[in-house]
C-alpha cells in the first residue's frame, strides 16, 4: 500500500501486426497521442516519461533516444529508460510519482519483433558459457518446461490446447491435438504470434486522477522479483518469484476478478493460476493474452491496460501480471482496485 | 512502399572464464565434468556463487557423471544454425550421476520415441577438445562415454579464456525522410525538414520535432546551403577493434551551415589534415561523383549518401568565440 494514491487513468495500443514498416518513434508518436487525448492533457502536461523498449531487438545502440523524439521533451523534462517490457517502466513512474512531487507521468512499451528471428536473437541473451554456445532458443526452453509442468500434474496437452482456443477465441481442441509438435510437447497453437506495436500508459496522482476520470485504476499494490538466470537451478514447474510477487502487492487482500497474466506460452498461463492460486472465479486474459498478440516489450504494459479497463469500465479489483527472461524468470504482480 | 534494409551485426567475443568456469571448461578438455559443492548440492554446471543467495562458493569440486538421466526433453526437427547439431536431435536437462541440478545439452537419440523423462544418457565428445561446452558433441543414449573420431588428447595449460562469435542480422525499414535526404545527395542537395509548429528546422532526414513531437514530410522540406563553418571537432585515434577500417588518427567535425541554425554532426573532413583541424574553419560540402558507390543505409549522424564530408573554402576563419558551444 502507498502513501500517495497513485493511478492508472488511460492508455492506447497501435494496431498490433505481424511486420510494421513504421519505425518505433512513430509507434510510440501515435501511442502517446492516443493515451494522453481523450484525458484532455497535452505533452506539456506531462511531468515525467519512462519508456520500455530493447537496443538488442531494434539491432541499433541507444535507439530509445530517437525515441525521445516521441515525447516533446521539451522545456526539459524528467525522462527515464528501462531495457524491459513497459510494465517496468510503470513500476519505474509509480515509484517516481510518490516522491509527491509531480502529478502526471507517461510510461510506454515498444517494440518490433519481427525485425530479425527470435530462435537466433535470444540465444545470445542467455548464460554466456553454457547456453548461448548451444543455441538454446526460447522455444527450446518453453518447451522443456512446458514438459516439467505436465509431468507435475499442473498441465496436459488437452488443457493446453483449451488455453489456446480460449485466448485466440478459435480452433478446435481436437483438432489441434492432431497437429504436429514444434519442439514437443509444444505445437503452434502453445506459441505466441510475433507482434509489432507499442503501448503508452496515463499515471496520475490521487487528486488529479480524480479530476481527470471518473474511476481511476488505483495501483494497491506492485512488485517484481527475479530468480537465478539459468533455468537449471530453477524449479521449472514452480513460479516462486511470482508467489513472492503476488503476496507483496497484497494478492490475499481481497478477490481478484479479472487477471491479465503475460502468458507467451500455453503452459506458462497453467502454472501461472496454479502458483497463483486462481479457481475458476477469476476471469484470466479476456483481452486474449499474450497468445493473441505478443508485441514484446509491450505485452506486459498491455495486460496492465487490460487490468486497468476492469476497473473503468466498473470492475472493483484486477491483477496484471508481466515477464521476462526464459522459463518465467523474472515476474511482476500489479493490482489495482477502483473505488466507489 | 517501405524499403526494409538488412543489415548484420558482429561481436567476435573473448570471455574471461573465472576460477570456476575455467576449472570446469579444462576439465572438459580431460573427457571430465566438474561440479561445485554448494552446501549438500553439487551444481552443474558450476557457478561462483549460490545461486539462491549469491553466496561465494569455496572452489570445492565434484566430479559427476559421466552418464546421467534425462528430467525434461524437447525434440528439435529442425536445427538452427547456432544449434550443435545439423540434423533433427533433443535438447535435454540432464541430471549427471552425482550432481543435484540438471545441465542443459543436445541428446543425439535418433528420433524423439526414444525419449522419455528417465531416459540414460552419456557424453560424446568431440576428438578436438579446447575447453568449450561444445566439446560435448552431444550426449548419446546409454552408459557409456564415446569419443568422436581420433582423440587429440587433453589442453596442455588450463583454459581460462573462451570465443564466442555472436551475429544478428535485422530487417528493419529505413524512414521515407531518411530515404529522401539520400537521394537529395545524389543531386548535390542538402535536405532539411522544418517544423510547422516552432518553425527550427532539423537536417539529415530526422523525421520529426522533437520538441513539438510532430511528424515531418515531404511538404515540410527545405533545401539547406551546403557551406558552413566547423564549431568542434574530436580526434579519433582508432583502436583496432574487427571491423575498423581508420588505421590513422582522423577529425570529426561539427559544421554550422550558413544563415541557418543547423548543425551537421560527426562529419568527415576532406583535404585537411587532423592537425589542422580548428574551430572557425570555413568548409564546403564535398560529393561523391555519380560514379562512385555510396551507402544508402540510414544516415545515423556523419555522412550519408553522397555527402562524403567536407574541405576548407580558403576563406579566412570564422572567428565569433561562441562557436564552439554549439554542437547541437
Amino acid at each position: 500500500m502507498t502513501s500517495t494514491d497513485i493511478a492508472v487513468i488511460g492508455w492506447a495500443q497501435t494496431e498490433m501486426v505481424r511486420q510494421t514498416d513504421s519505425s518505433e518513434t512513430k509507434l510510440l508518436l501515435n501511442a502517446i497521442t492516443d493515451a494522453i487525448t481523450p484525458l484532455g492533457l497535452t505533452r506539456a502536461d506531462i511531468d515525467f516519461t519512462c519508456l520500455g523498449s530493447c537496443d538488442y531487438i531494434t539491432g541499433q545502440a541507444f535507439s530509445f533516444v530517437s525515441n525521445l523524439d516521441a515525447i516533446g521533451a521539451w522545456p526539459p523534462k524528467r525522462d527515464s529508460h528501462v531495457e524491459m517490457d513497459g510494465a517496468w517502466a510503470l513500476y519505474e513512474a509509480w515509484l517516481r510519482l510518490q516522491e509527491g512531487d509531480i502529478e502526471i507521468a507517461v510510461v510506454t512499451g515498444s517494440g518490433r519483433s519481427s525485425t530479425g528471428d527470435p530462435a537466433l536473437i535470444y540465444p545470445m541473451e542467455m548464460d554466456p558459457y553454457f547456453l548461448a554456445p548451444l543455441g538454446a532458443d526460447p522455444l527450446t526452453f518453453a518447451a522443456l518446461q512446458a514438459r516439467a509442468v505436465i509431468e507435475a500434474g499442473i498441465a496436459t496437452e488437452r488443457s493446453m490446447a483449451e488455453v489456446s482456443v480460449r485466448s485466440r477465441g478459435k480452433g478446435n481442441i481436437d483438432e489441434l491435438l492432431t497437429k504436429e509438435y514444434l519442439r514437443e510437447p509444444l505445437r503452434r497453437h502453445d506459441l505466441p504470434p510475433i507482434t509489432d506495436g507499442a503501448a503508452a500508459m496515463v499515471l496520475a496522482t490521487g487528486d488529479r486522477a480524480r479530476k481527470l476520470v471518473k474511476r481511476p485504476a488505483y495501483i494497491t499494490g506492485f512488485d517484481h522479483r527475479s530468480e537465478c538466470h539459468n533455468p537449471s537451478f530453477r524449479k521449472l514447474d514452480d513460479s516462486p518469484s511470482t508467489r513472492i510477487a503476488a503476496r507483496e502487492a497484497g494478492i490475499a487482500d481481497g478477490a481478484i476478478e479479472v487477471a491479465e497474466l503475460q502468458a507467451a506460452f500455453t503452459h506458462e498461463e497453467l502454472l501461472l493460476r496454479s502458483v497463483l492460486g486462481f479457481d475458476d472465479s477469476v476471469k484470466v486474459n479476456p483481452s486474449g493474452g499474450a497468445l493473441r498478440s505478443n508485441p514484446i516489450m509491450a505485452t506486459g504494459l498491455c495486460r496492465i491496460g487490460y487490468a486497468a479497463d476492469h476497473i473503468f469500465n466498473g470492475g472493483n479489483r484486477a491483477l496484471a501480471h508481466s515477464t521476462s527472461g526464459p522459463c518465467l524468470q523474472q515476474n511482476l504482480v500489479c493490482i489495482l482496485e477502483g473505488r466507489s | 512502399m517501405t524499403r526494409f534494409v538488412e543489415s548484420t551485426i558482429t561481436f567476435p567475443y573473448k570471455r574471461s572464464l573465472g576460477p570456476v568456469v575455467g576449472m570446469f571448461m579444462t576439465a572438459l578438455t580431460e573427457q571430465r565434468i566438474l561440479g561445485i559443492r554448494n552446501g549438500t548440492d553439487v551444481i552443474v554446471p558450476p557457478m561462483e556463487w549460490d545461486p539462491a543467495t549469491g553466496a561465494e562458493l569455496a572452489h570445492d569440486f565434484v566430479e559427476v557423471g559421466p552418464a546421467g538421466t534425462v528430467e525434461s526433453w524437447t525434440w528439435v526437427p529442425k536445427p538452427s544454425a547456432q544449434h550443435p547439431l545439423t540434423h533433427p536431435f533433443a535438447f535435454a536437462f540432464i541430471r549427471l550421476d552425482g550432481a543435484t541440478t540438471p545441465l542443459l545439452h543436445a541428446v543425439d537419440a535418433g528420433s524423439a520415441s526414444a525419449l522419455s523423462v528417465g531416459t540414460r544418457v552419456a557424453p560424446r565428445w568431440k576428438g578436438t577438445r579446447i575447453g568449450h561446452i561444445t566439446d560435448i558433441d552431444a550426449f548419446v543414449l546409454g552408459e557409456t562415454p564415446e569419443v568422436a573420431g581420433p582423440d587429440h588428447g587433453p589442453s596442455e595449460t588450463p583454459v581460462s579464456m573462451m570465443e564466442y562469435q555472436a551475429s544478428i542480422t535485422y530487417n528493419n525499414p529505413v524512414p521515407v525522410a531518411a530515404d529522401r535526404v539520400v537521394e537529395a545527395s545524389k543531386a548535390q542537395r542538402l535536405l532539411g525538414q522544418v517544423c510547422p509548429v516552432c518553425a527550427r528546422v532539423y537536417a539529415g532526414g530526422r523525421g520529426y520535432c522533437p520538441i513539438d513531437a510532430v511528424e515531418l514530410g515531404t511538404e515540410h522540406e527545405v533545401d539547406l546551403p551546403d557551406k558552413g563553418t566547423i564549431t568542434n571537432y574530436a580526434l579519433v585515434t582508432p583502436v583496432q577493434y574487427p571491423g575498423q577500417t581508420e588505421t590513422e588518427p582522423f577529425a570529426r567535425v561539427f559544421v554550422l551551415l550558413d544563415g541557418t541554425d543547423v548543425i551537421l554532426s560527426y562529419q568527415p573532413v576532406i583535404e585537411l589534415a587532423a592537425s589542422d583541424v580548428h574551430v572557425g574553419v570555413r568548409v564546403a560540402a564535398v560529393w561523391a561523383s555519380p560514379a562512385e558507390d555510396i551507402d544508402e543505409g540510414a544516415a545515423m549522424g556523419g555522412a550519408y549518401g553522397a555527402l562524403i564530408g567536407w574541405m576548407p573554402t580558403g576563406e579566412p576563419d570564422h572567428t565569433d568565440p561562441d562557436l564552439v558551444n554549439r554542437i547541437f
